[in-house]
């Protein structure tokens, strides 16, 4: 009975004794120090529950017509399964396809480009996206403020009922924090929590080191934080990706290395999700890795692009990767509003 | 003011009622507008302070600025309707005839042409002294950019814009300076220009920073110095010339670039814009 209301997220097994004020959000044995500045946010179950009513709330687009949650669902790691771009308001289409929301905690920032650094600003870009929610973040608040609900619930987060900016998205920060996917198969292999991985898992777990996956989707997040060219063509489209945020010519056509937790649920994969399946992907980086402007050295060793694989390895290394896939986390029902 | 007041009795002993009287009239129309222009105002309590008003006038060229009605014309020849100006105006520094540095404490003021309020910019407690100097930040700091939510009030608020945005939200940063407008001249079905100035110079894990469009204004006071005191709270008068943003240093033209949105493509106007502040007078009173 303790751990389940300890854990929040997750078995309790899998949780470290470090509690940060509060036990809806610990840190995972397995993983580093949280970039997010908790201590500025004190994250409790007030907050997260007024982030979670936010995030499944339509009110956040112009014509309350569709929430967070719309392009970020639980099932698919919080991402928007089956689109290779994510859908706004009105049907418009996006120009990316939607990130997971897992583990932000950890991220030193946000969206494909890294333009936003802080989560606490990641909701407003959403919002005010016009092929998105196509609201202005002035007019939720006020819409929040007329609402018979809200208000109490800002005063149980936070005090008084007063709805500003500031409480607004610190309660989506809280929530979201929240979402913490730390306990897949093979992070009890890792924990020695009695999860066991395949001999082909196993291999795979080998070959992802061996091949140089591990070089950038690094460390227990299976990312580096860095952005990167992987040598997508430019078939569908010329997105600058980190270039259009820093105007540098050294940053066009590189993005963030995503994290691969839950990767076997979180497709279509790429900014532009144009690969449907794990095997496309492990095929582009076998045979399909072009030399755009800035593409990452990594992929390009003693001339030859990309990253010999035979079939039998990519198999493997599929196979690893489908041990990412967090169940617990993908079914919590602390996650979803209810 | 006794000297003024000074009236020689004793000896003289012939004056005419009439002397006496013009005298007196003279006296009284010389306090009165004296009292008027108070050319004298207190002195300074070296302890004390006082306000101070920063007064933004904006104009196009020589003509007011009157938004979506009055036409004006660019150096490129090109005519035009001003529809939205906003600035911000930071890290107000003020510097003493002697030369002294008072900087203003957690000075950001958003100055909206269409929110006459947002005009005045009133600075209250600062110390007592004459200022000769006045200087100020167009745009927000790259401290305050990256700063927790909760310490993002007033025109820093990201939620407080409504449709007159001042954030970009897909590039984390305030908009320093935005000047919109209608211009047939614009290539863009709508006819409209809009120029979004931003870029505080943010850098990510060693990357590239992206370009740094802050820039410090210092405008010295001229003649007249503005006196701080108990009961004085002088205004300084800025004529801010909007068209100095698109001409000047670089020539802008509507046809050429109806839009700019991102800090790299700003900096032609950023150098203009260093120019379009001009301090025209003081008040003491």
């Amino acid at each position: 009975m303790v751990c389940a209301l300890l854990a929040g997220i997750s078995s309790c097994t899998g949780e470290a004794e470090v509690s940060l004020d509060t036990p809806t959000f610990t840190v995972p044995k397995n993983f580093p120090a949280p970039a997010y500045a908790l201590d500025r946010n004190r994250i409790t179950s007030a907050g997260v529950e007024l982030g979670r009513t936010l995030f499944f709330d339509p009110k956040l687009s112009r014509d309350n017509s569709i929430s967070c949650a719309e392009c970020h669902s639980q099932p698919n790691a919080f991402t928007h399964h089956g689109h290779d771009v994510s859908h706004g308001i009105d049907n418009r289409v996006g120009t990316r396809n939607s990130l997971p929301i897992q583990n932000l905690a950890w991220s030193t920032s946000f969206f494909w480009d890294g333009g936003v650094l802080d989560l606490d600003l990641v909701p407003v870009a959403p919002i005010e996206n016009p092929l998105e929610m196509d609201e202005t973040l002035y007019n939720v608040l006020e819409k929040l403020r007329k609402d018979s609900t809200y208000p109490k619930k800002f005063k149980a987060a936070f005090g008084t009922e007063e709805v500003t900016t500031a409480r607004f998205l610190q309660a989506l920060s809280q929530y979201m924090l929240t979402l913490v996917s730390a306990n897949s198969r093979y992070d009890k292999y890792v924990r020695n929590e009695g999860g066991t991985l395949s001999a082909d898992e196993l291999a795979g777990k080998q070959l992802f080191v061996q091949k140089g996956c591990a070089n950038c989707h690094a460390g227990e997040l299976f990312t580096d934080n860095k952005f990167r060219n992987n040598g997508l063509s430019l078939a569908f489209g010329t997105d600058l990706g980190r270039g259009r945020i820093t105007e540098a010519p050294q940053d066009n056509y590189t993005f963030k290395v995503p994290s691969l937790r839950n990767v076997g649920v979180s497709y279509p994969y790429m900014h532009d999700g144009r690969f449907r399946t794990l095997e496309a992907v492990l095929d582009h980086y076998a045979e399909g890795v072009t030399e755009t402007p800035n593409l990452d050295p990594l992929l390009k060793q003693n001339g030859r692009l990309g990253i010999p694989m035979t079939a039998g390895e990519k198999a493997s290394i599929i196979a690893f990767l489908k041990t990412l896939t967090d169940e617990e986390f993908l079914k919590n029902p602390q996650f979803i509003q209810k | 003011m006794s000297n003024l007041f000074y009236f020689p009795l004793g000896e003289e002993t012939i004056i005419s009622m009439k002397s006496i009287l013009s005298f007196v009239v003279a006296a009284v129309l010389a306090v009165t507008i004296f009292s008027c222009s108070k050319t004298e105002v207190d002195s300074i309590d070296p302890n004390g302070t006082g306000g101070l008003t920063l007064e933004f006038d904006n104009y196009v060229g020589g003509t007011n600025m009157a938004l979506g009605t009055a036409q004006y014309k660019n150096t490129a020849g090109e005519s035009f309707t001003v529809t939205t100006f906003n600035y911000f105006v930071s890290n107000i520094e003020l510097t003493k005839e002697d030369g002294t540095v008072v900087k203003v404490p957690n000075s950001y003021y958003l100055v909206r042409e269409a929110d006459p309020k947002s005009l005045n910019v009133s600075l209250t407690g600062i110390p007592q002294a004459n200022y000769a100097k006045v200087a100020f930040t167009v745009g927000v700091d790259s401290l305050k950019s990256q700063a927790p939510v909760t310490e993002r009030t007033g025109g820093l608020d990201t939620g407080s814009y409504g449709t007159d945005n001042m954030y970009w939200s897909w590039n984390s940063g305030y908009i320093f300076m935005k000047l919109e407008g209608i211009s047939p001249a614009s290539t863009l079905s709508s006819k409209a220009f809009q120029y979004h100035i931003g870029g505080y110079g943010g850098g990510f894990q060693g990357a590239a920073k992206t370009a740094n469009n802050l820039r410090k204004i210092t405008l010295p006071l001229g003649t007249t110095s503005a006196k701080v005191r108990t009961t004085t709270t002088p205004t300084v008068h800025l004529i801010v010339d909007a068209a100095r943003a698109l001409g000047g240093t670089n020539t802008i033209s509507f046809a050429a670039t109806p839009t700019v949105h991102s800090p790299a493509l700003a900096k032609p106007i950023v150098d203009n814009y260093v120019n379009m502040f001009v301090v025209d007078h003081v008040h003491n009173d």
